[in-house]
């Protein structure tokens, strides 16, 4: 009979260490839990004493927080509103507003997804405030596109990075929102005060002018290289 | 795209999404604590001005109030049923699955905060002895054949997890002290 341990198990990398490698060097096998996990990763699960110390106004626990979340934090900060400069305002604002209402949090769901929702709102906020213009429309030639495959699967990961930049501020969002956060039309047209059938259109079309934009991103580096004798 | 209107997807948009995700993360940007630390102590300071007025207006308001509250408990009141909140013993099995569970989510929290919060020396030597206890757990685990050999290595590696955490958030004066009069981790236990 398989054992229980052996089943369910100690995790996979630590199993190694049962062999002859963990009898030359029984100790220390922990060494992994130095190495960070993705920086953009929201998913962060936060120890109760941390939270609890934090619902306290513990500085120190705070700051671990802050230190945990500041990447992730940013990194959606900046795709939502484009810009450096803007996107560290919105962290700045998120964690203000986290440290206010710390005391507030029940723990009915992950801390991660509570915050990741206050940066998302503070983000969005900053859009609506921001020139006025809360919203872009797109074109009509931002219609689905026709066979091939799609450029993405193809280009680097600057080429998407600068096709994404173009789009416009609100399409850029909720095409991120969607597709990488994975918040439901639903959800997005609650947060933006937008109909679901708004979100459903930004993200079709935005996609469609991704497309497009690296397509032309395409072609233009083929006439530079044509061009080059 | 599990949760969501996957239904709705056109035939290119997992692909799209695969390829947003794996987009490298921003640069990172400049420290933003100093500006948040200064922010929190500056929100301390302002209710002090403001609290006298703040308690004195909750004085009279409770002087307005507590005669009602006293009149109506005086003729609606019926002896409290205390509400018992007891939870069931966890079995083995659910409690060896939730030690999974947490083992798993306190990893990915001391892997995210491990390159992020600045250690010094001492911490880094506490961090160091609680991870080679760990590895002992994880050796010993490696061993057990049964469920009831498993489930005590187990709790133990969760306490250990719990110290490493508390170690890597808050350093290791929290550790060592338990402030605010918390239990000294075991992890410090089995070290002395």
């Amino acid at each position: 009979m398989r054992s229980v341990a052996a089943a369910a198990g100690p995790p996979s990398r630590f199993r190694k260490r049962s062999g002859a490698r963990a009898s030359l060097r029984p100790y220390g096998a922990a060494r992994h839990l130095l190495n960070p996990v993705s920086a953009a990763s929201f998913q962060i699960d936060v120890p109760e004493l941390v939270l609890a110390r934090a619902r306290r106004g513990d500085a120190r626990a705070l700051e671990t927080i802050y230190r945990a979340f500041e990447r992730p934090a940013y990194t959606l900060a900046l795709r939502v509103v484009g810009d450096v400069e803007s996107a560290r305002e919105v962290v700045h604002d998120a964690m203000l507003r986290l440290i206010e209402r710390i005391g507030q949090f029940r723990g009915e769901a992950p801390f991660w997804g509570w915050l990741r929702q206050i940066v998302v709102n503070e983000a969005l906020m900053h859009l609506r405030r921001s020139r006025g213009a809360a919203f872009e429309e797109l074109d009509e030639r931002d219609e689905p596109p026709g066979d091939g495959p799609p450029p993405w699967l193809l280009a680097d990961a600057a080429q998407l990075e600068r096709a994404l930049g173009e789009l416009p501020r609100m399409t850029r969002s909720v095409l991120w929102l969607y597709h990488v956060e994975e918040y439901t039309h639903q959800e997005i047209a609650e947060m933006t005060g937008k109909s679901v059938s708004f979100s459903k259109s930004q993200v079709a079309r935005g996609g469609s002018r991704l497309r497009r934009l690296m397509d032309r991103q395409e072609q233009e580096a083929a006439r530079c290289l044509a061009a080059t004798p | 795209m599990s949760r969501r209107d996957a239904m709705n997807d056109r035939p290119g948009d997992a692909a799209l999404a695969a390829a947003l995700r794996a987009l490298p993360d921003a640069a990172p940007m400049p420290d933003l604590w100093p500006d948040l630390a200064r922010s929190i102590a500056r929100r301390r300071r302002r209710p002090l001005r403001y609290a006298l007025p703040i308690a004195l207006a909750a004085a009279v308001a409770f002087a307005l109030v507590l005669p009602r509250l006293v009149n109506r408990g005086a003729t609606t009141s019926q002896p409290a049923t205390p509400v018992a909140h007891v939870t069931a013993p966890a079995s083995p099995v659910d409690e060896l699955s939730q030690l999974h569970r947490r083992s798993q989510s306190l990893e990915r929290w001391i892997a995210a905060v491990a390159a992020r919060a600045p250690q010094d020396g001492r911490d880094l030597m506490a961090a160091v002895e609680v991870e080679d206890l760990i590895g002992l757990v994880d050796v010993q685990l490696g061993g057990a054949h049964t469920r009831s050999d498993a489930l005590p290595l187990w709790r133990q590696r969760v306490a250990l997890l719990e110290d490493l955490a508390a170690i890597r958030g808050n350093g290791v004066a929290l550790a060592a002290n338990g402030a605010d009069g918390e239990a000294v981790p075991a992890s410090l236990n089995l070290l002395n």
